[in-house]
């Protein structure tokens, strides 16, 4: 628990650090945002006017301090663009990109982990080959191809979901449906991968000194596996699903273009066009925050099911 | 008690035969002592014995038999019942032997869960006895503990008390005083001889030490590259190896050490 506190607020931390760098890189790129709303025809008076009613002028800690101060009262600054609040903005589509998260998260975790101990169990045998060509052909399949793909087959053959009319969250339901198929996209790729370091961290137990003493005290193989094999195996599993949440949270941006879904990449990507640079700023937060909580997360997990870790965690 | 007969294991991958030709018997009550060097297959005999030859990667042929029940060739389902419950096997290296993610009480009850449908409590309290007889102090303490928050010796000590728990007739120890400090091994053999004196469990009790084996049991065998070359009361074979490979190995013991021992 004293761990668990203690890793609650590093992320905070981490989560300080990463939006001082978010804050400071868009300001040393950005170029004037007061130019680009304005356009080239601007007097500089005006464009002086608009930098002053930004706040532009001030230094750039006191932005900062100000900025982030916000984010903890919800109030994640305007936007240049919509000149609405950025939440208002982004708050469905952050929803919207959470459901596909889980839902991709939760697909490759319970495809993953059945299909690693059976792959496990069944190796050396005569299909492996087989399965070595299925697994290497599914990692290498990027999630945007396999994307176009699916909202063919089940869309536009298939008439399963409507490809381009994302039906909102209201209606959860077909909304899930919807998303669905794009999960799959995202969740392929890393199933043949977790499936394969799942595989070879299970047959390394499985050499190791304790499983033998498990079967000199008459255990059967699928015992052994599960009362002592399995929680071993499990410790760079969970570390890997955390590092697996930040690709899911990539790979998002990609599928949700090929779908067409309202998520927060593709505000992302035409925020960057648009360079408005409060919602940039916002969104890769809010993203970060979701990839270093995945990791937070992992760790204390790991702790659990690991009391070796706990050692370190207290020294 | 225990017959081995004209065992043979060839491993696919070598050339030569890791047991050629071994037969050996452990009476009730005794502890068969069983010296060599490193890689000489004393522990292959073991392994046969305890079931745990890798079946698919090597060739192998002989008796093993357990009161009369074959083993060497017998299918996993009866080993399996033999396992643990007729025998238990203590190995080198405690640290590794054990499971790091699971409290030892629960490692040292795991034969109950396996062959017994004794509820939690009395596999505890089971539990907390086997602890005790290998006298290990505070066993209630103990029995939460996970591996790497106890000493080689105690774990050692943990390992027997689960290779025991049931009341084995036969005590597999390989070599399980060798990762230990001189004096926890002596104290982990006087803690073998208690339990063979009291329990009346036969042992067969593996050592490249000569010396060691010589502390603990009556009978000794000795082999080399696969066969033995020795066997016969301890002390004769001390006094008067008739094999020039047993020769060697007691010149290899430090004459001080021989005198200093000598009963
Ligand atoms: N799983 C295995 N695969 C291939 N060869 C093996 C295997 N296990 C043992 N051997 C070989 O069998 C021979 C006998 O090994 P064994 O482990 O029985 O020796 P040992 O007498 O126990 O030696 P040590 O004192 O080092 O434990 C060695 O040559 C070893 O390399
Ligand atoms: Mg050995």
């Amino acid at each position: 628990m004293k761990y668990a506190a203690k890793r609650l607020l590093m992320l905070l931390v981490t989560m300080v650090i990463v939006s001082f760098l978010a804050f400071l890189a868009f300001d040393l790129i950005s170029g004037d945002p007061a130019t680009a709303m304005l356009g080239t025809q601007a007097t500089p008076e005006s464009v002086a006017a608009l930098r002053e009613e930004l706040g532009l002028n001030r230094p750039f800690l006191v932005r900062y301090g100000e900025w982030l101060l916000g984010f903890f009262t919800g109030n994640l600054g305007t936007s240049y663009n919509y000149k609405q609040p950025v939440w208002d903005l982004i708050g469905t589509k952050v929803m919207v990109t959470l459901c596909l998260s889980v839902l991709s998260f939760l697909l490759i975790t319970m495809v993953s982990i059945p299909l690693g101990l059976w792959s496990a169990r069944r190796a050396g045998g005569r299909l492996d080959g087989v399965r070595t060509a299925v697994n290497q052909l599914c990692m290498a399949v990027p999630p945007f191809f396999t994307g176009i793909l699916l909202s063919w087959v089940f869309g536009v053959m298939l008439h399963w979901f409507v490809p381009g009319s994302f039906p909102g969250l209201e209606h959860f339901g077909s909304a899930l449906k919807y998303l669905f198929f794009a999960a799959v996209a995202i969740a392929i790729p890393r199933i043949a991968m977790t499936v394969r370091m799942l595989r070879s961290t299970i047959m390394s137990e499985m050499q190791k000194d304790y499983v033998r003493t498990a079967i000199s005290r008459g255990n059967d193989r699928g015992e052994v596996l599960r009362r002592h094999v399995l929680k071993n195996a499990l410790v760079p599993v969970v570390t890997f699903l955390a590092q697996t949440m930040a690709e899911i949270v990539a790979g998002s941006i990609v599928v949700e273009q090929v779908f067409a879904i309202p998520g927060l990449g593709r505000m992302l990507v035409t925020s960057i066009s648009n360079r408005d640079y409060p919602t940039v700023q916002a969104i890769v937060v809010i993203l970060a925050f979701w990839v270093v909580l995945a990791g937070t997360v992992a760790d204390i997990v790991n702790q659990c099911i690991d009391p070796r870790l706990r050692l370190g965690g207290d020294a | 008690m225990l017959e081995i007969r004209d065992l043979h294991v060839k491993f696919h991958n070598r050339d030569r035969e890791a047991v050629a030709g071994v037969s050996l018997t452990i009476h009730d009550g005794e502890i068969l002592g069983l010296v060599g060097e490193s890689g000489s297959g004393k522990s292959v005999t073991a392994m046969s014995v305890a079931g745990l030859l890798p079946r698919k990667s090597c060739d192998y042929s002989g008796q093993v038999l357990l009161d009369g029940t074959e083993l060497l060739h017998a299918d996993r389902s009866l080993l399996r019942q033999v396992q643990g419950r007729d025998m238990g096997v203590v190995f080198q290296e405690p640290m590794t032997a054990m499971d790091p993610l699971m409290k030892i009480g629960h490692q040292v009850e795991e034969v109950l869960h396996i062959h017994t449908d004794k509820n939690k409590q009395e596999r505890r309290a089971m539990a907390l006895e086997a602890l005790a007889a290998v006298e290990l102090p505070e066993v209630e303490v103990v029995y939460e503990k996970y591996p790497h928050e106890l000493s080689g010796g105690m774990l050692q000590r943990a390992m027997i008390a689960a290779a025991i728990i049931q009341r084995p007739k036969l005590l597999l120890l390989d070599e399980p005083t060798t990762a230990l400090d001189v004096t926890i091994q002596a104290q982990i053999l006087e803690l073998l001889k208690k339990l063979n004196r009291e329990s009346g469990m036969s042992m067969l009790f593996i050592s490249h030490n000569l010396n060691v084996v010589r502390k603990l049991c009556r009978r000794v065998a000795v082999m080399q590259r696969g066969v033995l070359v020795e066997e016969g009361d301890t002390e004769e074979v001390f006094h008067d190896p008739q094999h020039p490979y047993t020769q060697r190995l007691i010149a290899a013991i430090p004459t001080r050490k021989r005198k200093e021992d000598a009963p």
